[in-house]
C-alpha cells in the first residue's frame, strides 16, 4: 500500500527541538561518519517514525556541528534549493530506502524552509518507487516523487571510464542532493552503499559492471552533477544485507537498526563496507576480498579525492 | 578511373537515391502502426525466459548467449541490459518489444549477394552486448528497454507484416539481434515455415550452440567485423575478437550465406597492415568468395573528434583486398561509387550496378554472369519454406 506522502509532508516547524549533541566540527583533510542504532526503531517491516526523525536529528547535528536540528537543516539547505532525495528501490520492500526515513528528512527540508515543492523523491524507475510505498507525485502541490524512467539526457557525458546519459532530475532539476542509499552487499562491487547508489542516475549502468564495478563507480561519482551537487548522505541501515545483495535476500539480511550519516561519501562507505564485513565475520563467511568482490571502488574514489578513506582520519561517532 | 560515376549517370540515379534515402534514413515511426507508449509507463510484457543460460547457487545465473558470459545476482540485469534474473530465473525483457519496424532494402543491412532488389522487414529491441563508441543507433542500441518507445509486435505479426509488404525476408537488425535472441528465433522459425526468410545483422558476438541452433532458421547473416586487433575490440568497443572469427569460421562451416562488413574509422583500424593482416585471414579461412564491405565511418555517439573516413582510404582498402585475391570487395556509405557494384571475377563485366541502396542494372541470370556464364555465389531465390513434418 502506497503510503499518504502528502499528507506526512505538512511543515512541522513546531516539531520539539532534539536534546543538544556534542558538536564536533569536521575539518578539509578529515571525516566524520556519524552512526546512530536504536533498538526497535524497526519492529518487524514498521518504522518507529518518532525515533527514526530523533535519530536523523541527532545524526544532522553531528556532521554540521550544530547544537540544534533547525540551525543544522539550515545550515546544510536554503529555501532556493530545489532538493533531489535520491533513494535505492531496486531490492523491492525488502531492502529499500524506508518511505517513512525520507519522511524525517524532508520534515528536516522544511524545517530549513524548503518549500515541498522544491523536493523531489528520485530512483530509476517511478514503478519501482510505488513498488516500495512511494506515493508519486508528478506537478502536483507539495513533495515530488517521481523516476527517471525515460528522462535521460540526449547527450552522452564522458568522465574517465564512463560515459552516460545522466537523469534529467539530476541535470535539470535538482541544485542539491541528498544520496539515500542502503546497506548492502553487492553481487559485483562488492557493497552497494553511496558511491554506488549513483549507478542508478545514468542510462547505461550495465555496462559498468566489470572489475568490480571499478574505476566506473569513482569516475561517475566525479562528475560535477554529482560532485558539486551533493551535500548529505544519509544510509538506511535499518535493515541491511550482509551477503547476497544486492537482490532482497532474508537469509543474508540483518536488522542494524540504524542509520549513517556523513557528508563524505568515501568514508561514509569506508565505514558501512567494515560494518557489512563484521557481519560476515560473525556469521563465518569470508571477506568479500577473499570470495573476489573486494569493494576497490572505494580506495579509488579516494584516490580521485572524492572524500576520506583513510580510517586514521575519519571520525567515528557512534549514538 | 575505370567505370567511375559519371555526372550524368549521377545526374540521372540521384532523384531515385535521394528517395531512398528518404525513406530508408530513419526508423519507421512506430506510431504510423502501433500505439506506442514509453515502456517505462506502460504495463510490464509478459516475460520470457532465456533459452541458453545456467543455474548458479543463490539464485545467480550465468548467461549463454554471447562470449561475455555475465554471471548474474538475483534482480540484476547482464551487460546487454534487457535481460534480468528474478529470482534465479533469466527472462528476456524485450521479447515481442520492437523498438523499430522499418521495410530496408536489403541492400541497406548490407547484403550484396542476397535477393537483390527485395525488401527486408527490419526489426530491434533494445540493448547491445558490445558498446561501440562509434554506435550509429545508440539510442536504442545502448539504452535499457524501459528507456526506449517500443510496442509490442509478436512473431507472428512479424510474419504476417512481411509478407503483407511483399518482403521476402525479416531483419533482425539496427541494434544487437544475438541480445533479442528469442524474439529472433520464434519469429525466424515461424517464418521458415511460412516461406518468409530471416537475416541476422550481427556483431557476430555469439556462443556457438545459439548460433548453430539459430542458424536452422536463417536464410543469410551479416557480421561485423569491426577490426582485426583485440586491443581496438577491447578499447572501442567493449568486447572481444577471437569469438568473431570463431563466428565467422563456424557460419563456413555451417553453410550459411554470410558477408562482411568493415567499418573503418580514420586512425583507428585503418592501417594497410591491418587491413592486409585481415584479408588474408578472410582468404585463408574463409575463401575468397565472401563478399567484404568497407564502409564509411561518420562521426557518432562517443567519438565525434574524428572526421568521415576519406573516401581515398576506403579505396585503398579495397585495393588491397582485390590484390591479394578477394572477389567481391564493396565500398560502403559512399552513394554512387563504383566500389558499390558487383563485378564478375572471371570476365571482369559488371553484373550488378547499384547506387546508394538501389539496383539500377541486374545482369545476373539464375545466379550466373550474363556475359560469361561464370557463377557468381549468393542467395539468388528463396529456399522452399521449412515443411511441417508430419509423425
Amino acid at each position: 500500500m502506497s503510503l499518504p506522502l502528502l499528507s506526512f509532508f505538512k511543515p512541522n516547524v513546531e516539531a520539539k527541538e532534539a536534546s543538544p549533541v556534542t558538536v564536533t566540527s569536521p575539518s578539509g583533510d578529515r571525516a566524520q561518519v556519524v552512526i546512530l542504532q536504536q533498538q526497535g526503531i524497526l519492529k518487524g517491516d514498521t518504522v518507529d517514525v518518532n525515533l527514526i526523525k530523533k535519530l536523523l536529528n541527532q545524526g544532522v547535528c553531528h556532521v554540521t556541528g550544530n547544537s540544534l536540528p533547525s540551525g543544522a537543516w539550515k545550515e546544510l539547505f536554503t529555501p532556493k534549493d530545489i532538493v533531489g532525495i535520491k533513494v535505492n528501490c531496486l531490492g523491492g520492500k525488502g531492502i529499500s530506502t524506508h518511505p517513512e526515513l525520507v519522511m524525517a528528512v524532508v520534515e528536516g527540508l522544511r524545517i530549513a524552509g524548503v518549500p515541498g515543492s522544491n523536493i523531489i523523491i528520485w530512483d530509476r524507475l517511478t514503478n519501482e518507487l510505488e513498488a516500495v510505498g512511494y506515493k508519486v507525485n508528478w506537478q502536483g502541490e507539495g513533495v515530488r516523487c517521481f523516476g527517471t524512467d525515460s528522462n535521460y539526457e540526449q547527450e552522452v557525458e564522458e568522465v574517465g571510464s564512463v560515459g552516460s546519459c545522466f537523469s534529467s532530475i539530476l541535470s535539470r532539476q535538482c541544485t542539491a542532493l541528498i544520496n539515500m542509499p542502503v546497506l548492502k552487499d553487492h553481487d559485483l562491487s562488492g557493497v552497494s552503499l553511496s558511491l554506488k547508489n549513483f549507478y542508478g542516475a545514468i542510462h547505461n549502468p550495465n555496462k559498468y559492471h566489470d572489475n568490480n564495478c571499478d574505476p566506473f563507480i569513482a569516475d561517475l561519482n566525479s562528475h560535477p552533477l554529482i560532485r558539486k551537487k551533493l551535500r548529505l548522505i544519509i544510509c538506511d541501515g535499518l535493515k541491511g544485507m550482509y551477503n547476497g545483495g544486492p537482490g532482497f535476500k532474508p537469509h543474508g539480511s540483518w536488522a542494524f537498526q540504524g542509520i549513517i550519516i556523513s557528508r563524505d561519501p568515501v568514508s561514509l562507505d569506508r565505514i558501512g563496507c567494515e560494518i557489512i564485513e563484521e557481519k560476515r565475520k560473525e556469521k563465518g563467511l569470508p571477506s568479500l576480498k577473499e570470495v573476489g568482490r573486494e569493494p576497490k571502488h572505494i580506495t579509488t574514489a579516494f584516490k580521485k579525492g572524492l572524500g576520506i578513506g583513510d580510517m586514521k582520519k575519519i571520525e567515528v561517532i557512534r549514538s | 578511373m575505370k567505370d567511375f560515376y559519371s555526372r550524368r549517370k549521377f545526374l540521372r540515379d540521384a532523384p531515385l537515391c535521394l528517395c531512398a534515402l528518404t525513406f530508408s534514413s530513419k526508423f519507421t515511426r512506430l506510431e504510423n502502426w502501433f500505439e506506442v507508449i514509453p515502456a517505462a509507463f506502460a504495463a510490464e510484457p509478459p516475460l520470457k525466459e532465456v533459452k541458453f543460460y545456467r543455474k548458479l547457487d543463490d539464485l545467480r545465473i550465468e548467461c549463454g548467449i554471447c562470449p561475455k558470459e555475465c554471471k548474474i545476482a538475483d534482480s540484476e540485469r547482464g551487460y546487454c541490459g534487457n535481460k534480468e534474473n528474478r529470482k534465479g530465473t533469466y527472462y528476456t525483457l524485450v521479447y515481442s518489444q520492437a523498438c523499430a519496424v522499418h521495410n530496408d532494402p536489403i541492400e541497406k543491412k548490407p547484403l550484396f549477394h542476397y535477393l537483390p532488389g527485395t525488401n527486408a522487414l527490419s526489426i530491434a529491441t533494445a540493448g547491445c552486448n558490445f558498446e561501440c563508441k562509434f554506435c550509429q543507433n545508440w539510442q536504442i542500441a545502448q539504452f535499457r528497454p524501459e528507456q526506449v518507445e517500443s510496442t509490442t509486435v509478436t512473431p507472428e505479426q512479424v510474419v504476417k507484416m512481411a509478407k503483407d509488404q511483399g518482403s521476402p525476408t525479416i531483419a533482425y537488425t539496427y541494434s544487437e539481434p544475438v541480445v533479442f535472441y528469442e524474439y529472433m528465433y520464434d519469429t525466424a522459425r515461424l517464418g521458415r515455415y511460412q516461406g518468409i526468410g530471416s537475416v541476422m545483422i550481427s556483431n557476430g558476438y555469439i556462443k556457438e550452440e545459439p548460433l548453430v541452433e539459430l542458424c536452422k532458421y536463417l536464410t543469410a547473416v551479416k557480421i561485423d567485423l569491426k577490426a582485426f586487433t583485440e586491443r581496438f575490440y577491447r578499447e572501442t568497443c567493449s568486447g572481444e575478437l577471437k569469438p568473431v572469427l570463431d563466428t565467422l569460421e563456424k557460419l563456413k562451416k555451417i553453410g550459411i550465406w554470410y558477408e562482411i562488413v568493415v567499418l573503418i574509422v580514420p586512425t583507428l583500424n585503418d592501417s594497410e597492415k591491418e587491413i592486409r593482416e585481415m584479408s588474408e585471414w578472410i582468404k585463408k579461412r574463409l575463401g575468397c568468395d565472401v563478399p567484404v564491405h568497407f564502409t564509411r565511418f561518420h562521426p557518432m555517439y562517443k567519438i565525434k573528434n574524428l572526421p568521415p573516413t576519406p573516401v581515398n582510404t576506403l579505396e585503398r582498402a579495397r585495393k588491397i583486398a582485390q590484390e591479394l585475391g578477394l572477389h567481391y570487395v564493396y565500398i560502403g556509405n559512399v552513394p554512387g561509387h563504383e566500389g558499390e557494384n558487383t563485378y564478375c571475377p572471371n570476365c571482369k563485366k559488371m553484373v550488378i550496378r547499384r547506387t546508394g541502396f538501389l539496383i539500377i542494372e541486374n545482369r545476373l541470370k539464375a545466379g550466373k554472369c550474363s556475359f560469361c556464364n561464370y557463377p557468381i555465389p549468393g542467395v539468388w531465390e528463396m529456399p522452399p519454406a521449412l515443411q511441417v513434418k508430419k509423425l
